[in-house]
């Protein structure tokens, strides 16, 4: 059995912050406090990137599935059309949700674009969802206080 | 680094000997350029003298791709002006000598820069003063006849017209070159700029391009230089004034209301509400250029500087959170 990753991090961040002060320069103590503060972030990111990925790539799948009733440019549809019935894939690796994700919230950008500003029911519906989710996607970025 | 540095110095001081380099160290921040102190001593017609110097280098990549001769330009120009500015002394533009571009100016050593510092005890008699000094200075900047300095020579002026679109456009190139991940409360942000436009300035004026506590020295007396000008440009001088006063990093030494009250009375400048507003959703905008361009530049491999893998980390979430809040669509 090893020690978790995310607490080794943790470890090492406590370690880190608390050798800052003895480094002799300006620069190094920034340097291991800058190291300090990373090893803390990753800790947090390496146990929920996978979480929050997942719940974001389903939230924007639905988004683009009500987008297929409101769209209308041929184009943009089929594309809608090809990355909903592709996603999910079965690669549960953060590199590969990313990569999903990266697809989702790229196409997400062209339909805000289409139905931001529409005076037509469907499209303001989805505009405020999308505007919903925007906000949502921040929470789930949120990082506890590193100092 | 102090051998080289030494005898460069030696070729441009005229010494009678060698000068000795001392007290090399490289200050902390500076993440466009690597910045670093140093005292030279030397001899010249039998008399000694020495003199504190800060050195700007070009490093492989930044948070932001900049032009030395650019920042050395805008330096030099406010030289003996109501702004204070450390005094330029060379720029150099051959690598030889040191491995990469650079410039030395004079340290001013009085001062300090840390954004936290100021809101320590000490500071609870001066913190006001200071506030008002950092408005009636950017003031002073916006009033600056540029025409006729160097500045003219090295930068190209935007019209009235068209200052707000060539920095939205430039900023939208850099966030498009340089964003790991799609961006869509960016893009939600550049389609409201785009859709929004603000009236022509008022005027074209020196733009500071990052003004706000950090980027210049202050002590209790007062602001001692003002420093980093490597974003510097020309342009509506409103961008300068919704930057220093933007959530992400305004430190409340006076309220926001006295803060454009100052501005307004030093640089003769009404004002516009609806345009300070446009120039504070663009200036989340900007500053999630700035850090994806450092991301990219370190998920590259073109820098290791950890700072810019911080900023991406803790600090474009919360630059989206302010987006958002600016379009009026935060929580």
């Amino acid at each position: 059995m090893k020690p978790e990753p995310q607490k080794v991090l943790f470890a090492m961040a406590g370690a880190l912050a608390m050798l800052a002060p003895e480094v002799g320069t300006a620069f190094g103590q920034q340097t291991s406090g800058l190291s300090a503060a990373l090893s803390m972030v990753l800790a947090q990111e390496w146990d929920r990137a996978a979480s929050r990925l997942v719940d974001e790539n389903v939230a924007v799948t639905g988004l683009l599935e009500r987008a297929r009733t409101v769209i209308t440019d041929e184009f943009l549809h089929a594309r809608i059309n090809d990355v909903v019935d592709r996603i999910p894939a079965t690669d549960l690796r953060v590199s590969a949700l990313q990569l999903e994700n990266d697809e989702l919230r790229r196409l997400l950008i062209e339909v805000h674009a289409a139905v931001d500003g529409v005076e037509d029911a469907a499209a303001e519906l989805l505009n405020r969802l999308i505007w919903d989710e925007l906000r949502e996607s921040t929470r789930r970025r949120h990082m506890a206080a590193v100092r | 680094m102090e051998s080289q540095l030494a005898t460069y110095l030696s070729e441009r001081l005229n010494s009678d000997s060698a000068v000795a380099v001392a007290n090399l160290a490289r200050i902390p921040g500076g993440a466009s350029r690597e910045t670093w102190m140093f005292d030279a001593a030397w001899t010249k017609d039998g008399d000694a003298q020495t003199a504190p110097f800060v050195l700007r280098k070009d490093p492989p990549a930044s948070l932001v791709e900049s032009d030395r001769a650019v920042e050395y330009a805008f330096y030099r120009a406010f030289q003996g002006t109501d702004v204070p500015v450390p005094g330029m002394r060379w720029l150099e533009s051959d690598s030889k000598h040191l491995g990469a571009p650079f410039f030395i100016m004079d340290r001013i050593t009085v001062g300090e820069t840390n954004v936290r510092n100021i809101s320590e005890p000490r500071y609870a008699g001066s913190k006001a003063m200071i506030g008002r000094r950092m408005f009636e200075v950017l003031g002073a900047i916006h009033s600056f006849d540029w025409r006729e300095s160097e500045i003219a020579k090295v930068v190209t002026a935007p019209t009235v017209e068209t200052a707000w679109s060539e920095q939205v456009s430039y900023w939208e190139e850099m966030i498009g070159r340089n964003e790991i991940s799609p961006q869509p409360i960016a893009r939600a942000g550049i389609r409201w700029l785009r859709n929004n436009p603000p009236p022509p300035a008022e005027r074209i004026s020196v733009v500071h391009g990052d003004y706000r506590v950090g980027n210049f020295l202050y002590s209790q007396e007062g602001i001692h230089g003002v420093l980093d000008w490597e974003m510097a440009h020309l342009g509506d001088p409103i961008e300068d004034l919704a930057w220093a006063v933007h959530e992400l990093w305004h430190r409340e030494l006076i309220p926001r209301d006295e803060c454009i009250e100052v501005y307004e009375r030093t640089s003769g400048l009404a004002v516009d509400r609806d345009v300070l507003h446009w120039w504070d959703v663009f200036t989340g905008i900007k500053a999630q250029g700035i850090w994806l361009t450092g991301a990219k530049s370190f998920n590259d491999g073109r820098s290791s500087e950890l700072i810019l893998a911080y900023a991406a980390y803790m600090l474009t979430n919360g630059t989206d959170e302010a987006i958002l809040r600016s379009l009026g669509r935060g929580a």
